[in-house]
């Protein structure tokens, strides 16, 4: 595939390999991978709720431990950790809008560059475990900090593997201008993990 | 300057940068019809909003 400069050229050159089965299935498939995101939404909701019993049955938020409260996160270190998440949100759609407009040297870059803040990342959150003045054990607040970041997590290393396929593929021609379904569903799933650190930075260190 | 002051500093001027783009990236993509183009949109939105988040987390209006 080569970069066209013009979008009008861009458009017709995508519709020249049009399968009509793709055609056909692919909304189907858009539904099913929509649905797993809105059932991940659920597994998520289930603990996030489970963490507001906790906190608003607490007395003292964050809890005593020994007589001593614990301390609050470190609300600047993950700002900025979440910014590095968030950016990565906006590097994957420019990396999907490239590929519609057939520029596969912009795409590839962009998606190294989401990789690359997907990774820093998950460095920022196991700096954020080590320096954490609590544990899994000792706390509902550490419990339920390390269980629902910790899941977080792991979606997002299952979302930096994907995507390392996604660039591999997309190299090896498995994608077209017309067939690009896995990259919209990649990028579908990176704004959900964005979205779902959203509600977990906002409730572990805003409120 | 201590680490703190840095990092909320960083996260300020990333959150005003990812967050613009973020704003433009979901003008652009208003007229896009179809399932994928509205949950992009909502996520975008939601994005947004945590862009937002870091600005006030950063200027100590959230979080302390």
């Amino acid at each position: 595939m080569s970069a066209l400069n013009s979008p009008l050229e861009a458009v017709e050159a995508r519709y020249l390999d049009v399968d009509p089965v793709y055609a056909e299935t692919r909304d189907i498939r858009l539904l099913g991978f929509v649905m797993a995101l809105g059932a991940d939404c659920v597994l998520f909701s289930s603990f996030i709720f489970a963490y507001l019993y906790l906190r608003t049955a607490s007395p003292a938020w964050p809890p005593f431990v020994g007589g001593h409260q614990l301390p609050r996160l470190d609300t600047a270190f993950a700002a900025l950790n979440s910014m590095v998440l968030f950016g990565s949100g906006v590097t994957m759609h420019y990396a999907l809008e490239n590929w519609k407009h057939l520029k596969k040297q912009a795409f590839n870059g962009w998606l190294a560059a989401t990789i690359v803040l997907g990774i820093l990342f998950l460095l920022g959150q196991g700096h954020e475990y080590l320096s954490a003045q609590m544990t899994w054990q000792g706390s509902s607040f550490g419990a339920s900090f390390f269980t629902l970041t910790g899941m977080h997590g792991f979606h997002v290393l299952v979302g930096v593997c994907y995507l390392i396929v996604l660039m591999i593929q997309s190299n090896r021609g498995v994608y077209t201008g017309s067939k690009y379904f896995g990259l919209t569903a990649g990028t579908l799933y990176w704004h959900f993990v964005d979205v779902i650190w959203v509600f977990l930075f906002f409730l572990f260190y805003l409120w | 300057m201590s680490a703190e002051i840095v990092e909320r500093v960083l996260a300020f001027i990333a959150a005003f940068v990812v967050g613009g783009t973020a704003i433009f990236q979901l003008k652009n993509e208003l007229p896009a019809r179809g399932l994928d183009a509205s949950v992009t949109k909502v996520l975008l939105g939601l994005m947004i909003v945590g862009c937002v988040f870091a600005v006030l987390a950063s200027v100590r209006v959230l979080g302390g």
